[in-house]
């Protein structure tokens, strides 16, 4: 690829990726977005010499002075500063894009681009952002090593002609349109650097203390969902969310709700105790949530005791043990309700540092003021008491829970009639709801096309006139039915089963899955769920098995994965993180030693066979190093110095005539240092001389026979015995001092 | 010296890092996505938090692998002058066998301080050598020793510019600058004496060439000619080649060369010095001029000089001793030379110094 195309291509995916990552969430129109994807596209011609950019940039100019001033009053009157924002951060890549000229301005987009990318992680966290950012994870690393080199090569590549005259850019151009700078292999190897930066970038993302405050987070916002809603009022158009499979929740369970096949679980959400009109709402009389909560740190655990007094830590704990334990991740719905399995009994969840007054929740339900998606782990115990223990069960109404038996005084009496009916000749509260939940279901149908009852009562159109109607229907006649028999009944509101996905092992709650049904009182027990409405009213069932349900399922995993592990990553995601990193690293501590512990066992109980072994081992690794020192060329094998027999009585005589104050300097000929012993009249300097011939042939000529080493010892051992000679009365001279080198 | 110089070799930090503006700004916008990543919580800032730092860490390790493995070599020219550009090859070896270099800056070091000129190498393939050369001036004669090699470079991401010294010790000799000056007629040449263009037959030893028709058996080279195997005789110089002397007094006052020594010139001393230096230049100067018309030349001055020859490489000696010629005092004696060569003495306006030769040519003042 020519490099000036390698660099622009690089240049725009970079730019490309960070505005992906911003325009993937809502807050930049989709207008906007649309107009800056083909303005950015059609910049990619807007260049000289096709267009004299000069010419232009008046307009340009006057454009983003009026772009400018209807961002400024746009956010001003709109409040939207975040989306205005985002628009005119797009007029500024768009503009700067339509004006690149040197590389100063590729260097400005590519701020732009970076600009875009933090504005990204304000408007966008959903898993967009993520693909769009190891896009620009990869496209930055070209564009900015071709950019360098582009910057550099126009920097240095200059001639200058004269002295007088401003330095020309030579070759240049030549090596722009050249494609011997960048190739296949500078793509794949800058490419696995990109992957090498974004695996670094995920362990520094993975490590950085989550010490901040997140005070001014802006989450993302609650999304509104037709299916669950905080209030019902019969009647309003329940019916045409059924099919929506927008995901609102993935929780992680325990077996045995786990599966495709697994039993539905009821995500209880809130609780009505009052009915009016056709309408549920909690009264003012309705009984205080009665919560303990436990502080440790910036986690916080909720324990739902109903009626139970305060237990023990250790009680307690052997409670949890019994009950369901799952982690839910909440979407950011517009309402602080959390969900859990039904019956919930204790329930963690990290606040940080915010610390809250006493909340005034009613009916037993969990609200936590938050923004965006938040994440807990609830535990409950989803499987009702055996129906033995719930009959047993004293009617006793504590104080208080009068307004679970609450009727308006528009129920008629053929439903009061009804209820008595129903429940005839049943004595304990269990066998009355169960009697009615079995009426409900025998006698009335399932539907999500609902008549107008008019002015009749809801309850009594559906009951005796229409005998169709949805959950809310079937469990508003329940609750009304349940109290006319004397049952203290509450209506639930929440979700009901979901979506099995068998990639990531989650439960994935649809806002289709809204789903109401009830909860009765049985004292000494607690609240139990009650669910009258026909199962045939699951449309969404457990998700499709077909490939695009398949695809869409994998999907959702990214999405979950994303939020898991990104979005709602938190100190306490980091310190579990490091807890299981730490876990497998004893874990692989423990196997070594016990694998050392055994090979040592076997070492004491196999000696005789192990130290053969070793030996055997040792000496193979010996004869295998040698043979393959042999196999080396000769020149590449490491020889020790070769020291002829010749060259050693030379040395001999040499270390002699050292101690003896003539030391021969390295550079000193032999020959010299035989003349300079002459010279200097030492003893022996005429067998000097000739063991010096002697040992010159040897040396460079051929080797020396028997006679001649047998001369030579002789000659060094007359030297050596005239320089062991007593000393003549003149010292002998100093060393020849080296020769001075002409500089 | 050597203990020193090997010590501060040992406490040099093997690598310089300086940011670039690039640098500056992407460290900037680094701590501000960290403030922001901690202020706010929002873990997608927390992620840009660790691009901007793992770019930062693969900057680092690719800049090393970059400049590793980098073998680099110079070829300064045959000669250089005083204020005469000159160009100095400079070769780069990609030693590494698989990974290219890109973006490599090499710069000379003199007195451990880089050169105003760099040269820069924009791809050294892996297994190749690539050369080019950087453009200097040096503005005095002189001996520079060049210590070594800043290799540096700012790839991959411009952010840093790492660098690493490598020592590859060198000398430059600058010979002093040539300028244009009239050849003085000679002065003390004898009436009547004959100048010869002829070789003459019993000069210094010339050389040997083969033997031609006409040619004294005399001057047959035997032992060269049995060692070829052609008939080879002796070539001399011609004893009546014209000989020139040229003096140059070195010589400064005692209080310029006091200042010299104690690094603290006054405008006195520095207008002598300056007169020194043109006087070297003429000096030189002349030399060539008398040596490219065929002159013998002797170079004498206070303390040194070089003996009269003549030929090309008489010229190369010649400048490299006044290249290095020290300035003295004026007890130092000029060298002696024969008064009845021709000679030209030259001298640095403006200094007065004893012991300047009486019987001399003819004196010219820089």
């Amino acid at each position: 690829m020519r490099f000036a195309l390698a660099h622009k291509t690089s240049s725009y995916l970079m730019v490309l990726f960070a505005y992906l990552a911003m325009i993937s969430g809502d807050a930049v129109s989709p207008g906007v977005a649309l107009l800056g994807l083909v303005g950015l596209g059609a910049s990619w011609w807007w260049e000289p010499p096709r267009v004299r950019l000069e010419r232009w940039t008046l307009v340009w100019n006057i454009l983003s002075i009026l772009v400018l001033v209807w961002a400024a009053s746009t956010a001003v009157l709109t409040g939207d500063f975040l989306g205005v924002g985002g628009a005119f951060l797009t007029w500024l890549v768009v503009a700067k894009a339509f004006n690149r000229r040197t590389s100063r301005d590729w260097q400005q987009l590519y701020l732009l681009s970076f600009l875009m990318l933090v504005a990204g992680s304000v408007l966008n966290e959903d898993v967009t952002y993520g693909v769009a950012f190891l896009g620009f994870v990869l496209a930055s690393t070209w564009a900015l090593i071709l950019s360098h080199l582009r910057r550099e090569m126009e920097d240095n590549f200059l001639l200058k002609h004269a002295d007088d005259k401003a330095s020309e850019r030579v070759e240049v151009k030549r090596i722009l349109d050249s494609r011997r700078i960048v190739g296949g292999r500078f793509f794949a190897g800058t490419g696995a650097i990109s992957m090498a930066v974004f695996v670094l970038s995920a362990a520094f993302f993975l490590t950085i203390p989550r010490v901040g405050a997140g005070f001014f987070m802006q989450g993302r916002k609650g999304q509104t969902y037709a299916g669950f809603s905080d209030t019902v009022k019969l009647g309003s158009g329940h019916g045409s969310i059924k099919d929506d499979d927008t995901v609102v929740m993935r929780v992680e369970i325990q077996a045995p709700y786990r599966g495709r096949d697994a039993p539905y679980v009821h995500w209880r959400g809130v609780a009505f105790d009052h009915y009016e009109k056709g309408e549920w709402r909690r009264s003012r009389q309705a009984p205080r949530t009665e919560l303990y909560i436990d502080r440790e740190g910036t986690r916080e655990r909720r324990l739902l005791r109903h009626e139970a007094p305060r237990a023990t830590q250790a009680e307690l704990e052997a409670e949890l043990d019994g009950l369901t334990r799952h982690h839910v991740y909440l979407e950011p719905m517009d309402t602080d309700v959390l969900f859990t399995a039904s019956m919930p009994l204790a329930i963690d969840l990290e606040v940080g540092r915010r610390r809250f007054g006493p909340r005034h929740d009613q009916n037993d339900e969990l609200r936590l003021a938050h923004k965006g998606e938040l994440k807990y782990t609830a535990y409950s115990r989803i499987e009702p008491p055996p129906a033995d223990t719930l009959r047993a069960a004293r009617r006793v109404i504590p104080r208080g829970f009068e307004v679970f038996l609450q009727l308006p005084d528009e129920i008629t009496a053929r439903t009061r009639q009804l209820a008595r009916d129903v429940t005839a000749g049943l004595t304990t509260d269990y066998d009355r709801a169960t009697a009615i939940a079995a009426w409900l279901n025998d006698n009335l149908s399932y539907t999500l096309e609902l008549g107008d009852p008019g002015n009749q009562e809801p309850i009594d159109y559906f009951l005796f006139d229409r005998k169709k109607g949805h959950c809310e229907y079937f469990a508003s006649a329940f609750a009304i039915l349940a109290r006319a028999a004397g049952v203290p009944t509450r209506q639930v509101n929440g979700f009901l089963g979901g979506e099995w996905n068998e990639y990531d092992e989650y439960i994935a709650v649809r806002a289709g899955d809204a789903h109401s049904w009830n909860e009765v009182y049985f004292h000494g027990v607690g609240w139990v769920t009650f669910d009258a409405t026909p199962a045939s009213q699951d449309r969404l069932g457990r998700g499709g098995s077909g490939l695009g349900a398949r695809i869409a399922r994998w999907i959702d995993t990214l999405r979950f994965q994303w939020f898991k592990w990104v979005i709602d990553y938190d100190l306490g995601s980091q310190l579990a993180f490091f807890k299981d990193i730490g876990r497998f690293f004893q874990g692989i501590g423990r196997w070594l030693e016990a694998r050392a512990q055994a090979a040592w066992a076997w070492l004491v109980a196999w000696w005789f066979l192990a130290v053969p072994l070793a030996l055997g081992a040792v000496a193979w690794a010996i004869a295998r190093a040698l043979r393959r020192r042999d196999a080396r060329p000769a020149d590449e094998r490491p020889r020790p110095r070769a020291r002829t027999p010749m060259a050693a009585l030379y040395g001999r005589v040499l270390k002699k005539l050292a101690r003896r104050g003539l030391a021969r300097d390295p550079a000193t000929t032999p020959r010299e240092l035989a003349r300079l012993a002459r010279d200097r009249g030492v003893p022996g300097a005429a067998a000097l001389d000739e063991l010096t011939e002697l040992y010159n042939a040897a040396e460079w000529g051929a080797a020396a026979t028997a006679e001649v080493l047998a001369r030579a010892r002789a000659l060094a051992a007359e030297i050596e015995a005239a320089l062991d000679a007593p000393a003549p009365s003149a010292p002998p001279p100093a060393a020849p001092a080296a020769p001075a080198v002409p500089r | 010296m050597a203990d020193w110089a090997r010590l501060r070799r040992w406490l040099r930090p093997p690598r310089k890092l300086t940011f670039t503006r690039e640098g500056r700004l992407f460290v900037l916008v680094a701590v501000g996505v960290g403030v922001g990543a901690v202020n706010t919580g929002n873990n997608l800032l927390y992620l840009l938090l660790g691009w901007t730092l793992s770019f930062i860490i693969a900057s680092g390790i690719l800049s090393e692998r970059n400049l590793r493995g980098l073998v680099v070599r110079r070829r300064p020219p045959a000669r250089v002058f005083a204020g005469q550009p000159f160009l100095m090859e400079i070769s780069v070896e990609n030693a590494k066998p698989k990974l290219a270099s890109y973006s490599i800056e090499i710069e000379d070091l003199l007195g451990g301080r880089p050169l105003d000129k760099k040269c820069y190498f924009l791809k050294v393939p892996p297994g190749k050598t690539q050369r080019t050369s950087y453009r200097h001036t040096f503005a005095r004669r002189g001996l520079y020793p060049l210590d070594g090699f800043r290799v540096a470079t700012k790839f991959p991401f411009a952010l840093f510019r790492k660098s690493r010294d490598v020592d590859a010790p060198d000398e430059v000799l600058v010979y002093p600058a040539l300028v244009a000056v009239p050849r003085p007629a000679p002065q003390a040449r004898r009436p009547g004496e004959i100048v010869s263009e002829r070789l003459g037959r019993r000069g210094e030893f010339f050389g040997l060439r083969e033997w031609r028709q006409g040619d004294d058996r005399r001057d047959v080279h035997w032992k060269a000619t049995a060692r070829s195997g052609r008939m080879l005789v002796r070539e001399y110089e011609d004893e009546l080649t014209r000989r020139a002397v040229i003096a140059v007094d070195n010589a400064l006052t005692a209080e310029a060369l006091a200042a010299l020594e104690a690094d603290d010139l006054d405008a006195e001393a520095e207008a002598q010095l300056a007169a020194l230096e043109r006087a070297v230049s003429m000096a030189a100067s002349l030399c060539a001029a008398y040596l490219e018309a065929g002159w013998a030349v002797q170079l004498v001055a206070r303390g040194d000089g070089v003996a009269m020859a003549a030929g090309k490489a008489q010229l190369g000696r010649i400048l490299r001793a006044l290249a290095l010629l020290p300035p003295v005092g004026d007890d130092v004696e000029l060298t002696r030379f024969d008064p009845r060569v021709d000679s030209v003495l030259v001298a640095p306006r403006g200094v007065t110094a004893a012991g300047r030769p009486a019987r001399v040519g003819q004196v010219m003042e820089a």
